[in-house]
């Protein structure tokens, strides 16, 4: 008894004395260790945890071991304490804190190393979050949270240590209770963030099966944020992860993206999308969820190795979002530019059917427009703007960024010679159709000659547009396609029903557009004006139009705008071209261009830096006999001055207007420079465009020749830099090509010489050797005979010395002497 | 095109760095070889279908190819668990690596599902077949690696990333192994981690169940 009062009084502190915060803190944290009764733990847990927030430090450095303790040891056992541990860690290391000031943020991350300082505790927390308590892993989940949000590779690095971690994650991902498995989604974005070796052993564990489970379960991109969390999983699952692009390819998860968008992934090519998917209700929600649907597609089309076979589906899908629904225009815009710049798709054969809004309906009825080709639909979308040209007079941000997308989308189509054969080929008459009854007019070209004569800015952007579609069409073009360009002629232009309308109609209206009036009369000895014509006489009417002294500063601009685009579409066309050049110095283009670079407004700076531009151009590559040559040109330059075109040029440069253009976004808000006196945006989020990327990017790679050329002298042909050096390099390999034709040539004839001189010799031996052959066989025979006749003579001897041997024998039986030997020879001769 | 296998395999290639996983896993997936493969950082995947025309059954292989450089070795062990397959291998030219097998077998022993159909392949026996210099000896006598295997319960083949020889025989044995303990009961089909039925996914849409009668490739 005595020692228990003696153990409270020394806990209690001398009696009477105020006991200070520290003091309590010191004692609580001394009855974290295991020694003492686990229900005495758990009050002390909860007594700190209540502390904690006000006495971040105390708490922090007296309580920390001893919490981590409680967590190896007794959570598991008693889910209070271990709950109340989690937390109170939770807030010791806490770091977004809005209410306490600077102090606590630097003491959570304080605790934070401190907690981190080794691999155990991280590991605990992983094994806990293996634990099926609610509580326990919510407050475990909450707690890696912050710990990740504060030190996120220490985190990682201990994670891939771990032997629970990815089961126990995995585990978290497909937990019934909606709130735990939130939660884990969030949990494992950070974990997974710019760790490819954290994001691959999850996916071996079932990560994407685990999050597709919980998206669908959620209604797809109807549901919650949980759904778009999840989305946002597999996209960082997938970024920069071939490994488990790879993997997930290999999975059936892939068609489900476009289910996921109630596109059919199998729909076979001739058939028309479904309406279900076309037309769909959207709010907030759903547009975030499509739109990481989306962005997933696009990620895995952009992938070059192994592409995957969903890759016609995915291509189509995205297609369709942008040219034939009524998905939010963000999501339109993100799918044109998510399909694959090397875009090898049949867009001629492809056929859409766009729809349109009925009127006062709000969005709630629909009407089904003509089918077109994809193609068509694609530039129709970016001459008029969505829905036929619905909002096109607004000049949203939004509208202009979806149809400059189209535009590019067009740009990559187009890269491809044949495709750009073919779309040029759409634009010239038939074959043995007569010039005179012209093709209906192609809407490319009819938004391109539309006559400047009223400023409507519905119409100053389609032909803005236009200008920059054809543009892509001409530049590093054949010869072919530039020869089919000069000799475009338009039929004249007529004025749609109304200005907007583009070449669509809604069948359901019943009757087509009436046909366009029949073209006026033209006398025969007028031929039709070309393209390229009508366009210099454009040219020429701005120019007229923009020195109006009625018009308000926002028309002036407008007319500028107008200038701009003609006249960045006439360098793009000039440029390396004689005959184009020759047809717009025929024109009179020149006179505008001077006219434009006398012109001295401080204001402006663009329009006399592109006009000394292109008349560089035209003093280039004026390279043809006509009316004007570079004699002609030669004087008008010195006139102007070199060092004051130079001088122009450069300032275009510095226009914010010109700066301000990237590759991936040409829109600029209205007006830029955002300081302009006198210029407002009609509505919120007004843009405008100037110019494109690539015409940015022709201007920085020629400027330079351009400039040098200037400065050429008129009987000095070929000044540029790039075309000496190549004349240079043609002329070298002509050279030498010709050397080694001349080399060739003698060996040729070397050879036949000696071909020759070996084949008389040959035919010599040749009949020597059959001579001798003869010879050679005539003494062959020769020698038989005489061996033959030997042979004989032979036989004949032996006869005789027969008959001989027996003559003797007779003659001796008859008594006849017999000579030994004369005698034999006597007898022989006779 | 999803009903074409039977079952999913999941595989790991293991073994010390520099055996030629990577090569092996190349062989397999694309019938090349790659000279020069980078050290691989973490775990590359690839897959491939194989046939067991005996069983009638046609099975998609899933391999993971694990980094053999030992600072990569705890993220290893965190598939070891997952795997139905694993392909322990070492170089037969080089001792060290047919001793570190040792090392690499226990690591599996001890993460792994005890069912785990294991099998060691000695690597690079083309190298042995060419004379020096640009061969090089064997150093693992071929029954030295096949009694070992034996005592410790393994498949065992040669095989060479490069002239291709024995690698997919390598997959097939360990996937016959694996259908042999599927049949036996061992693994219960859907409920090993490393084995799946081939079946559509239970919570695709039911467009995707159409797909899947519709689309065979």
């Amino acid at each position: 008894m005595e020692f228990f009062s003696q153990t409270y009084v020394a806990l209690r502190g001398p009696t009477g004395a105020p006991q200070t915060a520290a003091d309590t803190i010191g004692r609580l944290s001394d009855r974290l260790s295991p020694a003492t009764l686990l229900a005495d733990r758990r009050a002390a847990v909860l007594a700190l945890k209540g502390l904690a927030r006000d006495c971040k430090q105390d708490v922090g450095d007296r309580a920390l071991p001893g919490l981590i303790e409680v967590l190896e040891n007794d959570a598991e056992v008693d889910a209070d304490i271990g709950k109340a541990a989690l937390e109170t860690l939770n807030i010791l290391c806490e770091t977004d804190d809005s209410a306490s000031g600077h102090g606590a943020r630097d003491l959570g991350f304080k605790h934070t190393d401190a907690v981190l300082a080794t691999e155990k505790a991280t590991h605990v927390l992983f094994t806990l979050l293996g634990d099926n308590s609610f509580y326990i892993r919510f407050a475990t989940l909450q707690y890696l949270s912050t710990l990740l949000q504060n030190r996120r590779q220490i985190v990682q690095a201990y994670f891939l240590k771990s032997q629970a971690g990815p089961r126990s994650v995995i585990a978290v991902l497909e937990d019934k209770r909606e709130i735990i498995r939130n939660e884990g989604i969030s949990m494992v974005q950070a974990l997974i963030s710019q760790s490819p070796d954290i994001q691959k052993v999850l996916a071996f564990e079932g990560a994407f099966e685990k999050l597709f489970a919980t998206i669908t379960q959620e209604h797809g991109v109807e549901g919650g944020v949980v759904v778009l969390e999840a989305l946002t999983c597999v996209e960082s699952l997938l970024r920069f992860n071939s490994s488990n692009h790879s993997y997930f390819r290999e999975t059936q998860l892939p068609p489900l993206l476009c289910t996921l968008l109630q596109f059919p992934p199998a729909m076979p090519f001739n058939e028309i999308a479904p309406q279900e998917f076309a037309l769909q209700f959207w709010d907030d929600n759903k547009t975030a969820n499509a739109a990481a649907v989306v962005r997933i597609i696009g990620m895995l089309l952009s992938t070059k190795a192994n592409p995957a076979q969903e890759v016609p589906a995915f291509t189509r899908c995205l297609l369709e979002i942008a040219l034939a629904s009524n998905m939010p225009t963000p999501i339109k815009t993100q799918a044109l530019r998510l399909l694959p710049t090397n875009l090898n798709y049949p867009l001629l054969e492809l056929t859409v059917t766009p729809y349109m809004p009925v009127p006062e309906t709000n969005g709630e009825e629909w009407d089904r427009l003509e089918a077109a080709s994809a193609l068509d639909a694609l530039v129709e979308l970016a001459l008029h703007g969505e829905y036929n040209g619905l909002d096109a007079a607004k000049r949203s941000k939004d509208g202009l960024e979806l149809r400059t997308a189209a535009v590019c989308v067009f740009e990559n189509f187009s890269r491809k010679e044949e495709n750009k054969q073919a779309i040029i080929a759409t634009m010239l008459p038939a074959e043995g159709q007569n010039p005179k009854e012209y093709p209906p007019p192609r809407p490319l070209v009819h938004a391109l000659i539309a006559p400047p004569n009223e400023l409507d800015m519905a119409l100053v952007t389609s032909t803005q547009l236009a200008a920059l579609l054809f543009s892509h069409l001409l530049r590093a073009s054949s010869s072919r396609v530039k020869s089919f360009a000069i000799s475009l002629t338009p039929p004249p232009f007529h004025i749609a029903p109304t200005p907007t309308a583009g070449a669509f109609f809604v069948p359901a209206d019943g009757v087509a557009p009436p046909a366009p009036p029949a073209a006026p009369e033209i006398d025969d000895d007028d031929p039709p004006q070309t393209l390229l014509q009508i366009l210099s006489e454009n040219l020429t009417l701005v120019s007229l139009a923009r020195k109006r002294t009625d018009n308000s500063e926002r028309e002036a601009r407008e007319w500028d705008r107008l200038f701009v685009a003609y006249l960045s579409l006439f360098s793009q066309w000039l440029w390396d071209d004689a005959i184009a050049v020759r047809e717009f110095l025929n024109a009179g283009g020149l006179s505008v261009l001077v006219e434009a670079i006398n012109q001295t407004n401080e204001a402006d700076s663009i329009i006399p830096g592109l006009c000394a531009f292109l008349l560089g151009i035209c003093y280039e590559y004026n390279r043809q006999p006509g009316e004007i040559t570079r004699s002609t040109i030669y004087p008008i330059i010195s006139r102007l001055g070199v060092e004051t075109l130079t001088g122009r040029m450069t300032r275009v440069r510095e226009d914010e207007r010109f700066k301000a253009v990237v590759p991936d976004s040409i829109v600029l808000p209205y007006p830029t420079p955002s300081h302009h006196p006198g210029l407002k945006p009609e509505a919120d989020g007004e843009g405008e465009i100037w110019f494109d990327w690539a015409f940015v990017d022709f201007w920085k790679s020629n400027y330079f020749t351009v400039q040098r050329g200037l400065g050429t002298d008129a009987d000095q042909l070929a000044a540029s830099s790039g075309n000496a050096e190549s004349a240079m390099l043609v002329a070298s390999l002509r050279e030498v090509i010709q050397k080694q034709a001349q080399e060739i040539e003698a060996l040729t004839s070397k050879l036949g010489a000696a071909s020759t001189a070996k084949s008389g010799e040959v035919v010599a031996l040749e009949q020597k050797l059959s001579s001798l052959t003869t010879q050679l066989q005539e003494s062959e025979d020769k020698r038989k005979e005489q061996d033959k006749e030997q042979e004989d003579l032979l036989v004949l001897l032996d006869e005789l010395s027969n008959k001989r041997s027996r003559d003797k024998q007779r003659m001796k039986e008859a008594g006849l002497d017999v000579s030994e030997d004369e005698a034999d020879d006597d007898e022989e001769d006779e | 095109m999803s009903a074409s296998w039977n079952y999913v395999f999941k595989f790991i290639i293991t073994g010390d760095a520099a055996v030629g996983k990577s090569s092996i896993l190349i062989r397999l997936t694309d019938q090349r070889f790659l000279a020069n493969p980078d050290p691989t950082l973490g775990v590359e995947f690839g897959s491939k279908l194989i046939e067991i025309p005996e069983e009638g059954k046609v099975i998609k292989l899933q391999c993971w190819d694990t980094a053999g450089t030992e600072s990569f070795r705890s993220i290893t062990r965190s598939y070891y668990r997952g795997a139905a397959g694993c392909l322990l291998v070492y170089d037969v030219t080089s001792r060290r690596s047919f001793t570190n097998a040792r090392t690499w077998l226990a690591d599996v022993r001890e993460h792994a599902d005890p069912h785990l159909s294991c099998i060691l392949v000695g690597n690079k026996t083309d190298l042995c077949d060419e004379p020096a210099p640009a061969g090089r000896p064997r150093e693992v006598p071929t029954e030295e690696a096949e009694l070992w295997a034996k005592e410790e319960g393994l498949l065992f083949v040669e095989a060479s990333a490069k002239s291709g020889q024995n690698v997919e025989l390598a997959f097939e044995q360990a996937a016959r192994d694996i259908l042999d303990k599927i049949r036996r009961g061992v693994f219960d089909d859907d409920r090993s981690p490393g084995v799946k039925l081939s079946k559509p996914v239970p919570n695709s849409l039911s467009l995707e169940h159409k797909r899947s009668t519709t689309c065979c490739s």
